[in-house]
């Protein structure tokens, strides 16, 4: 399992998601509220959209598979960086010799040529078993392109399959039918396997300028007989929201402040703050979307049946 | 304290207990009592004036969930299951109340002392009524809907129960010593079940609860495209139980959402359970109102978010985030199994 944030909405200081709060996201790659029995170890990436940059669409990437609470080069980056938009994502793999860690492991997954990143929290068990029936519904050359040894890069490729044209800019709509597509293409490749425990795929997936993500399980609560991590697969995977204006420290707490219409809208697998009362839980079997247009924020959340 | 001993919770029970157990509290108007977000340690007992209950919103700001006068019980989550408050509580006048701590219920309920399950009962009826009373609520926010599926027993398949060793690690049972586990079993049915079928319909009376051991069930109000999911329930939780509890009609529908393997406790069997003094009734009472509680939270969250769609709203634009599921179920439906 891993730790996402996806921010979509005015410029915010990177270091107030990544290093500010009680919770933040460098925070929960050692130490997660709402997962038992695990942490996000295995490494650090992000994409940051700054529309005041040089190739606006084009994000600041960073990947690194050490601890980022150690790693000065990221500070030094989040006091400096204000995107509006961001996926971040912190790596959790099982502890076993059998994992590889490697910065083309990293997320979030962005071809240089295409203009969509993406980002996973979850596993599809029996990944090998299904990997190859995967490839026919992929691009041949997306397929030639994956160089990583995670499940998450094959939804990556495929996602981009499903799109008009993988190298343009699709917009929400575009993004949230190709994310749906996706994932009935894994299911139908599961059932063809038959694969079915539970398998996990909340999924952020944006262009800088709008955002999409799923909270969602294939075959949620039935567990192979020797799971060992039972009690952290248990739980249907968490993902939460905070809508406002702009993210800011108010009277010793964090908040998404602002009155009216929201303008910022932060999605996290958990919250960045301890007290958890200031943001939303997503419904299980939830798609979100967000987009941007002239600093004009349109959200929905809608039921996914998959 | 005399006529505060006579709120429906403590009703019946040995004064001279209730007196070594209860602290009395005295508030001003405007004085908070406590807040979102803090550790929870007790419930309260309104003896006199009144409380309002808010609850935070994620943009700044607060909406008023209640307001609740004497004899009232306010922060009874904390009693069972700690945690955090989920709701700051404020005297909106000169307040009387009297403080029952969790860690001297705790310490009732380890000598397995009738009064604790006395009380564990009267919380689990308050519990129950508060969570009718949240999906009521709820439900009005619908517009018109689909009418609920039949349940159709035809799709229910007997089959076998998983080994102790899955069942203990599962919420439900943990609170089952290893003797009583197998008499509970024993008592029940376990049924697999396809997905999307409906076990119980919004307004019909309830003849089984069921506790999920694989798969997802889930608790809807209405059906089809405007409908809004209260509750899923997970291995290790229990649905269909409202009713049985309270005597009313279903609040909800019932429904699976995965494939599922149950275990099916008749209304019979659930209410000899409930009302029994035996060690596998305390266990049952136990699991029972732990399980209500997280129905309960999870009711929160639809409500949450239909607040904070509401608050949006007041800003002069509408965000598509509010309790219910729409517009993309059409899309998702075109290519669901």
């Amino acid at each position: 399992m891993c730790r996402v944030v996806g921010y979509l909405g005015r410029p915010i200081a990177l270091t107030s998601i990544l290093y500010a709060t009680d919770s933040s996201l460098v925070r929960q790659a050692y130490s997660p509220r709402m997962m038992a029995t695990f942490l996000n170890l295995a490494g650090f990436g992000m994409a940051a959209w700054d529309s005041s940059s040089v190739s606006p669409d084009e994000p600041f990437t960073y990947k690194v598979t050490t601890l980022p609470v150690f790693d000065r080069n990221l500070r030094s980056l989040a006091d400096k960086i204000a995107p509006s938009c961001l996926l971040a994502h912190v790596r959790g793999v099982t502890y076993s010799g059998d994992e590889v860690i490697s910065q083309q492991n990293l997320h979030p997954f962005r071809y240089h040529d295409t203009k969509v990143s993406l980002a996973h929290n979850g596993h599809l068990r029996e990944f090998p078993r299904m990997k190859y029936d995967l490839i026919a519904h992929v691009r041949p050359d997306l397929a030639r392109r994956v160089e990583g040894t995670t499940d998450s890069e094959w939804i990556y490729v495929l996602l981009l399959s499903q799109l008009q044209d993988p190298f343009g800019l699709p917009d929400v709509a575009e993004l949230a039918d190709a994310t749906i597509a996706t994932l009935a293409i894994v299911r139908d490749v599961r059932a063809s396997n038959r694969i079915d425990t539970s398998s996990p795929a909340n999924l952020f997936v944006s262009t800088g300028r709008c955002l999409v993500a799923t909270r969602f399980s294939y075959d949620y609560g039935w567990y192979p007989d020797d799971d060992h991590l039972l009690e952290t697969d248990l739980p249907y995977v968490s993902l939460w929201y905070t809508l406002g204006n702009d993210y800011v420290e108010r009277d010793g707490e964090w908040i998404m402040a602002g009155d009216g219409p929201p303008h910022s809208l932060m999605i996290a697998s958990e919250p960045l703050t301890t007290d958890t009362s200031r943001w939303l839980e997503a419904p299980e079997y939830s798609i979100l979307t967000a987009s941007l247009d002239d600093d004009l924020l349109t959200t929905e959340i809608a039921d996914l049946e998959i | 304290m005399r006529s505060e001993l006579e709120a429906p919770l403590f009703a019946g029970l040995p004064d001279e207990e209730l007196r070594q157990l209860l602290r009395p509290v005295d508030l001003q108007a405007g004085e908070v009592l406590f807040r979102q977000g803090e550790e929870a340690d007790g419930l309260y007992v309104v003896a006199g004036g009144s409380v309002g209950v808010y609850s935070r919103l994620p943009g700044g700001g607060e909406v008023q969930l209640a307001v609740l006068g004497a004899a009232q019980v306010v922060g009874e989550l904390a009693l069972v299951d700690g945690g955090m408050r989920t709701a700051t509580v404020r005297a909106l006048e000169p307040t009387a109340a009297l403080f029952f701590g969790r860690a001297d219920f705790l310490a009732l309920a380890s000598r397995l002392d009738p009064t604790a399950f006395a009380l564990k009962r009267r919380l689990a009826a308050i519990v129950c009524d508060r969570l009718r009373g949240r999906l009521e609520a709820l439900s009005g926010s619908l517009d018109e809907h689909d009418a609920a599926p039949e349940v159709s027993t035809e799709a229910l398949v007997p089959a076998p129960v998983p080994n102790e060793g899955y069942l203990v690690r599962l919420q439900f049972f943990r609170a089952f010593p290893p003797l009583q586990l197998p008499r509970l079993l024993a008592a029940c049915r376990t049924l697999e079940i396809p997905a999307y079928r409906a076990l119980l319909r919004a307004g019909a009376r309830s003849d089984m609860a069921y506790v999920t051991l694989n798969g997802a069930v889930e608790e809807v109000l209405g059906w089809g495209r405007r409908r809004i999911r209260v509750r899923l329930a997970g291995p290790g939780h229990a649905v269909g139980y409202v009713g049985l509890l309270d005597g009313g009609p279903s609040p909800v529908t019932v429904a699976t959402r995965e494939r599922a393997l149950l275990l099916a406790i008749p209304a019979a069997t659930f209410a000899e359970l409930f009302d029994g003094a035996t060690a596998l009734s305390y266990a049952f009472v136990e699991a029972v109102q732990r399980d209500l509680i997280t129905a309960f939270r999870q009711a929160e969250r639809p409500q949450a978010r239909l607040a904070a769609a509401q608050q949006a709203r007041r800003g002069g634009r509408s965000s598509g985030t509010s309790a219910s599921v729409t517009s993309r179920n059409e899309r998702a439906n075109s290519r669901k199994r």
